[in-house]
């Protein structure tokens, strides 16, 4: 049984598999068609490239995790592959690098899969992940190897090698955290306190968490990194929630967000401004709304069909191959391209909760739930940065933006969750199986 | 667990929904207010940044060309002659616009003319360069003569081929480097800017077609021509010999000749001393009517169809204007009061003799080219104005060779080459004139007409015309010509 639904599935797989490929390659053909007027002397050797290394990375899911969902690693690749044509068409340099991330991040996730043969393996060095968690995060605040860039003190310097530890901590703290509130779900989901009026769990069970969770804020806020503060707080947030099931702390949470953010405006400029541009961006076009408002005016000169690849002028947004790569897919894809990018988000996020509700194990669960949380999450807040939904908070879109630490980071998560689905695949099918031969 | 994780599919959903209606209302519904936002520079800059073609003279030198650069606009203009072209390749300026033949022939430059397009289909797959390069009917060899005749004093240039209306020479000082408007770096264009616009002495202003002086003398070329058209003869009427000229309807007033000198005697005569007395009381025997339409023959009161922009039109006051007022009409036949002229206007005047009573419409533009140099357009010669016959043309042609055998233009005569020229004075207060000169040769096959002005020259005289500006005329003249 596991064998017949790991070969549909990794049948879907390959094919959808190719179909990125092939957007993929389109898409880099079509961008070099505007830039130059003749086709591109290396499509060849890039097309060798992408397809090898979907090719590897699917053989390695065909070995490693036969029975996983195949939608999940064609969405990826289709996002890698649409965010390096557009990281090529804005910077060569960067195109050059990002082929390496890509090559290393499909290494980690074989690397991912290889290691982590069993969810139970996670489960067990929950500690160990909790410690590594907090010294990622902490790492960008050592003297020597932590450096400012942009404002924000979030990049670890080694050598020549600078990489954002706090992308990795995300995962670290996510598997921490899964195995955490599995253990403890129960005593914390009974409250046992009352402190002024309201009923609170025992501090004994919550203080790791709130340790856990205090620490990433304090330590986020003094590297001014607001959008992986957003995001850590919002999946913390979530998984506590299912963990427990208890609506209080959502209410609680909303109410610390609210005090935090207000805090944070009060008391931190580059909080403030960042609302600011968000209320209104236009008195200060020139100023620090100048990014925000480049993105909308890029937004709307793709209309809905878009300009075409390689044919705007989306270079004139600052950080336009990071975090605000989806400006540039707007002004170039239209409407019809940032939409292809939400639904792609919308089904892997679709595609994670489904791995979680199916999972039979609670640390599975919730581990699913939480990755899944962190992609949905980063993914809103960035769109819905740039598009002035919500405040602007610096972080990468998941997959697409320019960026290895990202890169590897979320292929690490993408392969997790294959672990997850793949561990219930085959626990379903071989209660099946059990069942048919009773 | 599994009520929470359903619960946060539901959330997540409806945040992307929430993300699908920003989308819609960036990209769709506001697209078109975003897009005319006064601070979107996206269509502007596209626009300035698309490939342009280069401009260059008749003897091929580039005075305009486009330079890749790479950074947000791509590509430079670039002006290699500086200030000796300016006023006709105009600049290329992403905040103040463009100019001159910039302006004028934007859709050829840019490859958005028709011509190049049908030329293109084919093209269309290969992404061809389709840009064009625009020659120019001047040459950097004249152009050059005419500015230094004209040295560091106020004044313009403009050197015709009456047959064909092909402007051959367009100089004025001061002019402007236009490089500095047409950098990248906006603070550098707006402090050149605001330089060139304080100046007083309006270095941007192309005086050869959008400045406007009294005409002075040289407008008796018009008044003459206008007298031969209505009964006027060479030898008919005798104008009487006078110091100055009692004025109709003034009170007394009096038209003096200058320095109180005494002239008069049939047309050849009074128009090679440039008679004030005569050729007033030749307007006055004319009456408003017929000196009105004589001007507006000679293209008076209309912008001449020069291919660049804002062209200045020359105005002479409607024939009402003199109906109670005969000092006026007689003051306007001698090019003052209220008759202004550019120098283009006084050149397509002499133009208009030189070429039979004809003035073909005047152009900088000779062809067009593409980027593999097939011509895909040509100046097509035009007839702009007819105001006089051939035959008081060929009178005027021998008047005016009069003028330069013994008159007041002598020092234009050129060896070997017949100049037929006219000189001008028009007195603008403060005790200083402008001077003119409007001349062509050979006379009996005019190849080359120049008009001249120089600004506020001291020693108010009828000599002066032919002492300031007669040698930037021969100069051009003699430059111009094949065999002086």
């Amino acid at each position: 049984m596991t064998a017949i639904i790991g070969a549909i599935r990794r049948n879907t797989e390959l094919g959808l598999m190719i179909l990125a490929a092939v957007l993929t390659v389109g898409a880099y053909v079509l961008a070099s068609l505007g830039r130059t007027s003749s086709l591109p002397a290396n499509a060849g050797p890039f097309l060798g490239i992408v397809i090898g290394l979907f090719v590897i990375a699917h053989v390695a899911t065909r070995r490693l995790a036969p029975a996983a969902d195949g939608t999940l690693l064609p969405l990826a690749a289709l996002l890698n592959g649409l965010g390096y044509v557009f990281i090529a068409r804005l910077d060569h340099t960067l195109a050059g690098l990002q082929a390496v991330w890509t090559a290393l991040g499909i290494a980690a996730f074989v690397g991912t899969l290889l290691v982590v043969r069993r969810t139970r393996d996670l489960e067990r060095y929950r500690y160990t992940f909790a410690l590594i968690g907090i010294a990622l995060l902490l790492m960008p605040l050592l003297p020597v190897v932590g450096r400012n860039i942009n404002g924000a003190r979030l990049w670890v310097r080694v050598g020549s090698v600078s990489f954002q530890p706090g992308e990795f901590a995300k995962v670290a703290l996510c598997i921490f955290l899964a195995s955490y509130l599995v253990e403890r779900r129960e005593l914390l989901a009974v409250a046992t306190r009352r402190v002024g009026g309201i009923l609170v769990p025992d501090f004994k069970y919550f203080g790791p968490i709130l340790l856990a969770w205090g620490l990433a804020m304090v330590v986020l806020v003094a590297e001014r990194d607001v959008g992986t503060s957003v995001l850590f707080f919002a999946f913390f947030l979530a998984m506590l929630w299912v963990a427990t099931a208890r609506s209080a702390y959502l209410l609680i949470g909303a109410g610390m967000f609210a005090v935090g953010g207000f805090v944070a405006v009060k008391s931190f400029a580059h909080v403030h401004e960042r609302i600011t541009v968000w209320l209104n961006p236009w008195p200060l076009a020139n100023g620090n709304g100048f990014q925000t408002i480049q993105a909308l005016f890029a937004l709307a000169a793709g209309g809905i069909f878009g300009t075409g690849l390689a044919l705007g002028s989306p270079q004139r947004i600052p950080e336009v191959a990071t975090d605000f790569i989806f400006a540039a897919v707007g002004e170039e894809l239209g409407l019809l391209g940032t939409c292809a990018i939400i639904v792609a988000f919308l089904l892997i996020v679709g595609t994670g909760l489904r791995i979680a509700l199916r999972a039979e194990s609670p640390f599975e669960k919730l581990l699913a739930t939480g990755l899944t949380t962190i992609i949905g999450v980063q993914a809103f807040i960035i769109i819905g940065g740039v598009t002035r939904l919500v405040p602007l908070t610096g972080i990468t879109l998941p997959f697409v933006s320019y960026g290895g630490s990202s890169l590897l980071a979320n292929y690490v998560l993408l392969a997790l969750l294959l672990r997850v689905s793949d561990s219930e695949a085959t626990r379903r099918s071989t209660v099946a199986a059990e069942s048919v031969a009773a | 667990m599994n009520r929470q994780i359903h619960k946060l599919g539901i959330a997540a959903l409806v945040l992307f929904v929430l993300l699908f209606v920003q989308l819609s209302n960036i990209q769709v519904l506001s697209a078109k207010r975003l897009n005319d936002n006064r601070l979107n520079t996206r269509q502007a800059v596209k626009d300035f940044s698309q490939p342009r073609g280069a401009i260059q003279t008749a003897d091929g030198v580039v005075v305009a060309e486009s330079v890749d650069t790479g950074d947000q606009f791509q590509r430079l203009r670039r002006y290699p002659t500086g200030p000796l072209f300016a006023h006709v390749t105009g600049y290329f300026s992403f905040t103040f616009g463009s100019e001159g033949v910039e302006r004028t022939y934007n859709n050829e430059l840019t490859g958005k003319a028709t011509k190049l397009r049908l030329n293109s289909i084919g093209d269309l797959l290969l992404d061809k360069k389709h840009t064009a390069n625009v020659t120019l009917t001047l040459t950097q060899k004249l152009q050059q003569v005419a500015t230094q005749a004209l040295g560091s004093r106020k004044g313009a240039v403009v050197a015709l081929d009456p047959r064909n209306g092909a402007v051959l020479a367009m100089a004025d000082y001061p002019s402007f480097d236009p490089n500095p408007l047409s950098a990248h770096d906006q603070k550098v264009v707006r402090a050149d800017w605001n330089q060139l616009t304080a100046d007083t002495n309006k270095p941007l202003l192309p005086r050869t077609y959008r400045e406007r002086y009294f005409p002075g003398s040289t407008f008796k070329i018009v008044t003459a021509s206008t007298g031969l058209m209505n009964g006027v003869t060479t030898t008919q009427p005798v104008y009487p010999s006078l110091t100055e000229l009692p004025l109709p309807q003034s009170g007394g007033q009096t038209l003096k000749n200058f320095g109180g000198e005494r002239c008069g005697g049939p047309l050849p005569q009074i128009l090679a001393v440039s008679c004030n007395t005569a050729f007033a009381q030749m307007g006055l025997d004319l009456g408003a009517q017929k000196l009105t339409s004589g001007a507006d023959a000679f293209g008076f009161n209309t912008a001449p169809p020069l291919d660049l922009p804002a062209v200045a039109r020359s105005l002479f006051p409607p024939a009402s204007a003199f109906r109670f007022d005969k000092p006026a009409l007689a003051k306007s036949a001698i090019g003052q009061q209220d008759v202004q002229a550019s120098p283009l206007e006084m050149a397509l005047a002499g133009a208009a003799i030189a070429n039979k009573g004809v003035a073909m419409a005047p152009h900088v533009m000779a062809e067009v080219r593409d980027s593999e140099g097939r011509v895909i357009d040509t100046f097509k010669p035009d007839q702009w104005k007819k105001p006089i016959t051939p035959d008081v043309a060929t009178t005027m042609t021998d008047m005016m060779v009069g003028v330069v055998q013994h008159g007041t233009a002598t020092r234009v005569a050129l060896p070997n080459v017949q100049v037929a020229a006219k000189t001008g004075t028009a007195q603008t207060g403060n005790n200083t004139s402008h001077t003119w000169m409007v001349a062509f040769a050979p006379a009996e096959a005019p190849q080359v007409v120049v008009a001249v002005i120089v600004e506020n020259q001291p020693n108010v005289s009828e000599a002066t015309g032919g002492v300031v500006a007669a040698p930037i005329a021969r100069a051009v003249l003699q430059a111009a010509l094949p065999n002086p």
